[in-house]
Order: C-alpha cells, then structure tokens, then sequence
C-alpha cells in the first residue's frame, strides 16, 4: 500500500472541529487495485462464521475484492450487507492470495455509514454508544456500585432492548470497584525498576474498567520476571470504532495512542496488551487505516503479553514444578483475533508445564459476539447461532471453567455456558506465585 | 436451398454494419445484414473502447479531429448507456517534446475540442496513480464506449424497424451476373435464426437490390468472390485488459505517435494499447508475447502499478486500414484512419455492391449515413437519416433509471452496474418472478439479464457474454461459465449445453493464455480444477496437461516444454514483478 491509500493526514486537519464528518476523504481510499490479488477462490467464504449461519450475508469475498473492484469512483452506496460483517478478520487470515479483506470491510463500513447511515438514528447513536464503550465505562466507573445496579434493572434492559437496540439477553458486564488505574496509582505504580527491560502496557478499556484482576495479573507476572511495567495514557484501542464504521472516533483514538505509544517505543519500551483485539488494532488495522507519523513503528513493536515473554524469556523452565490449584478444568477458546495474529497455540503451550491446570482447546470457531456485534438486537441471533458450536465443545470438555484472551469472547462463553471465564496471564500470576514459581 | 430478397443486404455485423443497418431501417429500407460470427466478432470487438474527443488526431489530421468531436458529443445523446464520460488527458513526461504538446494543445482548440493545460500536480490529483514525474497534461473530453452493447443497440434497433440480422452466416460466395452483383450465397452454421448449437447448417442464396460490404479487414477477402479487388492492409494491434481501473480517465502519451501509448478505463477494467503491424491474413497472424511485454513496459512510464497488477487477458483487433492505389504508405502508423466508400460501379463498373473500408469506430454513425446515403442514392430512394437524434435502445431518458433500480432488491454494485448495462431497458429486462441470483460475480449479471440475452441470441453464450459482460472480469468464467450455460437447460438438453459452454470457455481461455505467467499461472489451475474435477469435464483428455508449452516459468528463457513444477514461481524475480511479468520463455 503505498501513502497515497491511506487516509491522509493533511486532508483531516478539520478533523478536530468537525466530528460529525467522519469519512470526508473516503476517495483517496481507492481500494480498487487491493482486489488484483483475489483470484476468486472463495476461501474467505468458505471460513467467514456469519456467512455460515446467515444466508443473506453476501461474504467476505463479495464485501471486499468484488465490491471495491464493482465501485465506480464517483460511487457513493456501499451495500448495507457490510454491517451483518463482525470484523472476526477470519478470512484476513484464510486468504491465501493476500487480499487486504478486513482493510476493505473496515472502509466500505465507514463509507456505507458516512454515506448511508443518517446522524440521528437509532442505528447511529446506539453504534456510536457501543463504539465508545471506554467513555460510558469512564462514567460508570465513577458509581461503579449504582451503575452495576441501574444496569442489571429489569427497566434498564427494556429500554436498552426497545430504544437503543441493545439486546437485553445479556447482562451487562459489572463494573469494578476500583478501576486498575486506581488501582496502579494507589499502589504506587511500578514496584521494579529496570532501564533495560521496560515495557509499555496498552490494556484497553475493559481490563481496566471491568476486569482488573486481568491487568493485575500482568503487572505481577511480568515484574516477576524483572520487567520494569510503564503505564502511558491511552484511550480505546479502536476494535469497536472499527466494526462500528465510526472510523473519525477511531481515528483520534489511534492518533493518541499512537503519539503516546511512540515516544515509549523511541524510548526502548515495548507495546504490550492482554487482549488480542488492542494488539491486533496496533499492529495491523493503524497501519493499514491510519497513516500518522511512527504509526509502523509503534505496529512494529508492539506485541501480545504472552507472546512477548514466549520470545524473550524461558518460559517453560520458570513454570517447570509451578502449581495451582485454582484452575482445574478450564475450556481454552483461541479469539479469532489471536489466531489472526498467529498466536491460537500458545496458552496452551505455556500453560501444560504448569501442574494442576488441565486446558482443552474447543477447537477453531469463533464466538460469534465479536465485540459489539452480539450485543445488536438484530444480531444477537446470529451471533449465538455462530457460538453455538463453541458452547457445545465447552459442553464436552472435561472443563468446569473458561479460558480466553478476548474479553468479549468471555462474555459469549460465560452467556453461552454459565463458567467463570479466565485469562490465561490470571492462571500464569496464580502458578508464578506458588512457592515453586522462580 | 433457402431463398430470399431485400431491398439491401449488408455484409458485416461490426459498428460499420450494424450502423447503416439501423440507418437503412429507420430510413423505412427492407434490409437483411449478415454475419459470419456474432456481432462485433471482427474488428468491432476488439478494440480498445476509446470514445476519442478527436485530440488524438488534433495535429496529424485535423478533418478526423472535427469529425471526432462532433460524432463524441452526438454519441453522448443517442448512447448514452454506452458511453461513460470518463475525460481524457495527453500526459507529458520530461522526455516528451514540449513542442509537440504546444502543438496539440493549439490542435485541440482550432478543432474546437475543449482542452485544458493541467500541471502535473492536478493531473494527479485527478488520477493519484499518475507517475510523480509527468509534467503537465492537456484534459480533453474523451470518453470510453462500450462498443458490443452498441452494436448490438444498433442491431436491435434495425431489427426493432423490420431488419432481419443473421449472425453466424458466412458469406461463401458472391452472385454476380456480368456487371452486376446480385446477392450472396450464405451458410448458416446451423439453420436461420437464433443459433443453437448442433442443430445441422443450411445454405441461403439471398438477393438485394444492392450489397453493401462492411467486412472491414475482411473487405478484400469478399470483394474477391465477385472478382473485385479491394486492398485493405490489415494491421493488427494488441490490447492487455488489467483486472481493476487503475485509472478513471482516458490516459493518452502526448508524443508524436508510438506504440502502446493509451490506457481507456472500460466497465471494471482498463485496457492498455496498442501496437500497430502489418499482417497479411487477417484471419491467421501471430500473438506474441513481446507486444504485451510491451504495452505494459511503456504505459507503467505513465501509470507505474501497472507493472504489479492482475491482468486478466489479452487480445488483438485487425485495423481495417487502406489506401487508394498508388498511395503506398511503408509505416502502417502513417495510413489515414479515414474511411473510404468504393463504389464499384464507378470503380470497376460492377453495379450493385459498394465497399466501405478504414475509418474509426467513433465516427461509425457518420460513416453509415455516408454510405446509407449513398445507397439511397443507388436506389433512387429520398428519406433523411435519423441517426443522429434518436436514442438507441436502453438510452432513452436515462436519467430516471438509477432512482427505479430499488425495486429489484438487488445489492448497490449490482444495481448500479446493471443500470449502466441496459440503460432505460434496466426495468423492463429486471422485472421478474421468482429469486434473480448474481450468476456472474465479477461483472454483477443476473439471472434476469442473462435470460434476457439468450432471448435474443439463442443458444451462444458469446452472444450472451457481449450483451451482459458475464464471464468478462476477474475469473474469465473459471466460475460463471457453468452457470451460465445451466440456464440453457432445460429448454435445451444436456449435448447442445455443454456445446454452448466448451465454446464460451475455448473463447474466454484464448485470452487467458497471454496473462499466465509467475503468480497467475499457479492460480489458474483452479479453474481447470474446477472444470476437469468438479464438472468432469476432463474425461476425454488425451494426455497429461503441458504448462512448458505456453510458460516454461521465468528463468528458463527460450526453453520449451519444462513443467511449471521445475522452473516455477519460487525461481521468480523480486515480488511483485513476477505476478504478471515473470517468464518469458517459451510462447
């Protein structure tokens, strides 16, 4: 892709002051000659979970390669089919041609709903809400206490379900009390100093708002290995932005992170996040969306945790004798967004030399929530018929809990199953911190 | 033997053909036009889609230049969905005369074609993927034509005014009697009328008040089965069909002349020309790969991701060039574009028949009511040509059509382009009962307009493929051929369809052969999987597949015959370059 593609950053200097038009420069995105190398195998239909359960859903194949090289370049209808998409990025993964197909969705969304979508909505407003999840949580983290219980009221889900469009099948995650910021700030912030192993934690929102006992676990597992943990400001990943088409939202998120992130980077620090759609965000969709200065070199550096500490450290010989018995039979689902990055193998690995942990992969589906995704009325349905494959090898496993990477992933597990979803770093702190674990 | 009579027989059923046609029926003439293959199948159907503004020729040859601009503006009102009105630009790199683009630009404005001086920096804002070095560029209004949905418009139109158009007969002979020709002697390849395959071939003698021969490059091979001769020096040229537009306007090379100097974005594609030799027999000359190395060579000087992108096929048109005796022109770039009406009742005192050779497809509705007033003339017969007012078929009040598409449920790609395909005749053709799938994927075709073409065409799925451009983009009908020729079935059984599709897929594969190389090779094999696995369709092979014979693989220059598994894509040169550019041995 050569700089010309992406969105340009001259062009968005009204960006700021204007965030209604979110899409303005949806022309020099002249995808057209990205659809040169499909050869029109249809392996990407062929893996896309939607298209499996929905026969209306055109797929990947058509939404990317056929749809840009049908585009005439005055066009300005993206076929509304591109918001049935989940953005699981399976097919990025199954192309064998190439074809940047998740790049393709990503910007035919945002046109569809630059174009299509009208500002004042109900579609529009409830996707810009769930696309801006971090800011709700920010406010909500605020009670935390009323917020979980204004949300779990019955009246709260028929709003939810009859005004917004949010489905009140499920039950919205809890609020911690105390956020891990709070709680990293409380603490102190880093308890090891060390110059020359630095790393940068990018958690995300929903470690922080929702799952800190997540970004907990990191911090201790990594300063048990001597690592010095820096954590910079940060705002939403993009992941939902993107699925949303609320590319000016994800936009200005990725510009902060990316600034913040660079200097860090500069500085010796590398990137790492606990969930795999935060690390899939910086290192594949920045890039390949956003053209802002060392947007490749904060890509370049940044890595999932296990997957950094897999590289750099001996992993299997610091939990050689290590046991925990908090997690006995755990169902381990790969997020598609951590097999996208090839890293659908490793919990798994890790987690054998670890004594009393018993981890069973439920094979290669996807959960169908992906992200906001599954909480859409109109798609709720599709959503759990994609899961429904996974909460029955959840069934069969010998297994009593959940484990995964992807918070949203846990959400569908635990809705689908009624476990206790784990991250696999919760388990590494747990063996890290027996008496054995050096 | 069948007879027949008409008032004027027209040989020929390419844009001159179908042309004057339209004009002789409107004009209220019985007229009976006759093809040996489909409509377009000569020249007509392999060019390169250029709705000139008459800028090309604003400096060699002004009189064309005027006669361009006019007939562009008249083609933007009578077909207006068969052209899109893309602009075009002369682009000038440092290399390229300043002089000589003073020249056009002074050319362009005493022919009164629109032109404006662009700075290398707004051409390529206008066409990002311009080369950063081109300097300046004169815009112009070119335009891109589809010339098979014309054609066909005219010859729908003809017959819509009591024409009757044989495709798929053959002129075997000429009836002269002494001074005067009489009519022809046709074969039809099986029966009058619509084809369908297998069904056996007849012979028609049909006898005209007056012939007119518009076989083009062919005019010579004609002429000469009534003793006349017509010297028509073909020269053949190449085209290359890029999978996606690179660009969305015309891009012409401002230099005085060379080859492969014009990049025409045509439907979903792009189509780089061309080259210019002279060949003896129009029907038999070789295809050879240093013309496509060629025109992707040099337009990358304008366009550089040209040399990293897909192609999809290439091919080669016969231009129907000629000179009045004598003229002898060495170079077949120096022959006039102009067109010649022979009277050969002037000429060789043979009454009755008249030949129409060179000449341009812009200019086709002028030439044809030259030539259709000349006939009128022959025949003593006063009637004005319409042609130039009267929207073609689909063209009529255009500007409506986009907002009724909604009512076809189909998906936006697919209505847009469906609408750019049939123009006003969109809801007519659509409005169906039951489910109307996409049955080519590429291109956006549906059930409804496929079926709409074979009513028109029988059982030649050619014919289908030049009304609804199913089975033109990206597979090449690697996977819609099958689809395709199903809806033959079951109003004609298992043998004629398989007919119908060997043909549609030999045509489709004939072009193919000249993008094979590197990347593109490997991943044709799953069309033959396809077609020999999944349809069965390689049981009468006879041996094991030779891949050496067409693409001995990059690195095996000269060498012939070496299976594609020794010298394959891994001895490639650096990425990119070897998707499409990576052997060159073996042709």
């Amino acid at each position: 892709m050569s700089d010309a593609d992406r969105f340009s950053e001259t062009d968005r200097s009204s960006d700021a002051s204007d965030p209604v038009s979110v899409f303005p420069d949806a022309e020099s995105m002249d995808l057209r000659p990205g659809a040169d190398d499909c050869y029109k195998c249809s392996t990407c239909d062929s893996v896309c979970p939607v298209a499996a359960v929905d026969d209306d859903f055109p797929g990947p194949k058509f939404q990317g390669p056929e749809q840009w090289r049908l585009e005439r370049h005055d066009d300005r209808e993206i076929d509304p089919s591109v918001s049935a998409c989940s953005n699981c990025m399976r097919c990025d993964d199954a192309c064998p041609s190439e074809v940047p197909l998740s790049q393709m969705h990503n910007t035919a969304r945002a046109a569809y709903v630059e174009g299509n979508v009208p500002r004042l909505s109900r579609t529009y407003l409830r996707n810009r809400l769930l696309s801006n999840y971090g800011r709700l949580a920010w406010l909500g983290s605020k009670l935390p206490r009323l917020t979980n219980f204004v949300m779990g009221l019955s009246v709260t889900g028929w709003i939810n379900e009859h005004v917004l469009g949010i489905t009140s099948e499920r039950e919205f995650p809890t609020f911690a009390t105390e956020t891990f910021r709070a709680w990293w700030r409380r603490r102190g912030g880093a308890q090891v100093e060390n110059a020359n192993k630095r790393v940068a934690y990018f958690h995300g929102d929903y470690a922080n708002y929702n799952t800190p006992a997540v970004a907990k676990a990191l911090v201790r597992v990594y300063e048990h290995f001597g690592y010095e943990v820096v954590v910079p400001p940060q705002r939403c990943s993009g992941t939902p932005m993107f699925a949303n088409g609320m590319l000016g939202d994800a936009r200005r998120a990725a510009r902060f992170n990316v600034e913040t992130l660079a200097d860090l980077v500069a500085d010796g620090c590398a990137v790492i996040c606990s969930c795999t759609s935060c690390s899939m965000a910086l290192r594949q969709e920045y890039p390949e969306l956003f053209d802002f200065e060392r947007t490749e070199l904060v890509a370049a550096n940044t890595y999932d945790a296990l997957e950094y500490l897999r590289i750099n450290e001996d992993l299997e010989s610091a939990l050689e004798g290590t046991e925990t018995d908090a997690f006995a039979g755990l169902a381990y689902h790969a997020p598609c967004h951590a097999r996208n990055q090839g890293l659908d193998g490793q919990a798994l690995e890790v987690l054998e030399s670890v004594e009393g942990v018993d981890a069973e992969d439920v094979g290669d589906s996807c959960s169908g929530i992906s992200g906001t995704y599954g909480w859409k009325r109109e798609r709720y349905e599709t959503s759990m018929a994609i899961g429904e494959e996974m909460f029955r090898h959840m069934a069969r496993a010998d297994a009593d809990a959940g484990l995964t990477e992807c918070p949203t992933c846990a959400m569908q597990m635990h809705h689908g199953t009624g476990y206790e979803i784990h991250h696999p770093l919760e388990v590494l702190e747990a063996a890290l911190s027996t008496p054995d674990g050096r | 033997m069948e007879r027949s009579t008409t008032d004027v027989l027209v040989l020929g059923g390419g844009s001159t053909g179908c042309g004057i046609a339209r004009d002789l029926a409107l004009r209220g003439l019985e007229v009976t036009l006759v093809e040996r293959g489909n409509l377009t199948h000569g020249t007509t159907g392999r060019m390169h889609g250029l709705l000139h503004s008459g800028g090309r020729y604003a400096v060699s040859d002004r009189a064309s230049a005027r006669e361009c601009i006019a007939e562009n503006r008249i083609l933007r009102e009578i077909a207006g969905h068969c052209v899109e009105q893309t602009g075009g630009l002369f682009v000038k790199r440092p290399e390229d005369p300043d002089d000589y683009f003073e020249q056009k630009l002074r050319g362009c404005r005493d022919c009164g074609i629109p032109a404006e001086v662009l700075s290398g920096t707004e051409a390529r804002a206008l066409e990002p993927y311009l080369a950063p070095d081109v300097e300046r560029a004169i815009r112009v209004p070119d335009g891109a034509v589809d010339p098979f949905r014309l054609c066909v418009a005219n010859a729908m139109d003809a017959e819509a005014h009591g024409a009757r158009i044989e495709t798929h007969a053959e002129v075997v002979d000429l009836l002269r009697e002494g001074e005067e020709v009489t009519g022809v002697r046709v074969r039809h390849d099986s029966g009058p009328g619509k084809r369908t395959h297998l069904r056996p071939g007849t012979t028609e003698e049909i006898t005209a008040d007056y012939v007119v021969n518009a076989t083009g490059a062919w005019a010579g091979n004609v002429a000469a089965l009534a003793d006349l001769e017509v010297a028509v020096r073909p020269s053949k040229g190449v085209m290359t069909i890029m999978n996606v537009r690179q660009v969305d306007t015309v891009i012409n090379r401002c230099r005085p002349k060379g080859d492969a100097d014009i990049i025409v974005p045509h439907e979903t594609t792009a189509i780089l020309g061309t080259t210019d030799e002279e060949v003896s027999d129009p029907d038999d000359y070789p295809e050879e790969r240093w013309e496509v190395d060629l025109v992707i060579d040099q337009l990358a000087e304008l366009v550089p991701i040209l040399r990293e992108a897909r192609t999809i096929r290439s091919f080669w048109g016969v231009r129907p060039l000629y000179e009045p005796p004598g003229t002898a022109t060495v170079d077949p770039t120096d022959i006039t574009r102009d067109f010649f009406l022979l009277d050969h009742a002037e000429r060789d005192g043979v009454t009755g028949i008249a030949s129409i050779v060179g000449g341009k497809f812009t200019t086709y509705r002028a030439m044809a009511e030259e030539i259709a007033d000349h006939v009128c003339a022959a025949l003593g017969v006063s009637a004005r040509c319409e042609t130039a007012e009267r929207p073609l078929p689909g063209s009529e009040n255009l500007e409506s059509v986009l907002e009724r598409m909604d009512a076809f449920g189909l998906r936006s790609p697919i209505a847009r382009r469906s609408a750019d395909r049939l123009g006003s005749r969109a809801p007519d053709v659509l409005e169906c009962d039951g489910p109307n799938p996409v049955l080519c994927d590429c291109e956006g075709v549906t059930r409804a307009e496929v079926r709409d073409a074979i009513a028109a065409s029988g059982t030649d799925l050619n014919a289908v493929r030049i009304r609804t451009r199913a089975s033109m983009g990206n597979c090449q009908g690697g996977f819609c051929c099958r689809e395709l020729a199903q809806e033959l079935h079951p109003d004609h059984g298992h043998e004629v369809t398989m007919a119908a599709l060997a043909d549609l897929f030999t045509e489709r594969w004939k072009g193919q052969r000249h993008a094979l190389w590197g990347e593109q090779l490997s991943q044709a094999m799953l069309t033959y999987a396809l077609h020999a696995a999944t349809l069965n369709r390689d049981r009468a092979d006879d041996g094991p597949l030779e891949f050496g014979t067409f693409d001995a693989g990059p690195d095996r220059g000269g060498e012939t015959g070496v299976p594609v598994a020794d010298g394959g894509p891994e001895g490639s040169g650096p990425h990119g370059r070897e998707r499409t550019r990576g052997g060159r041995g073996g042709d």
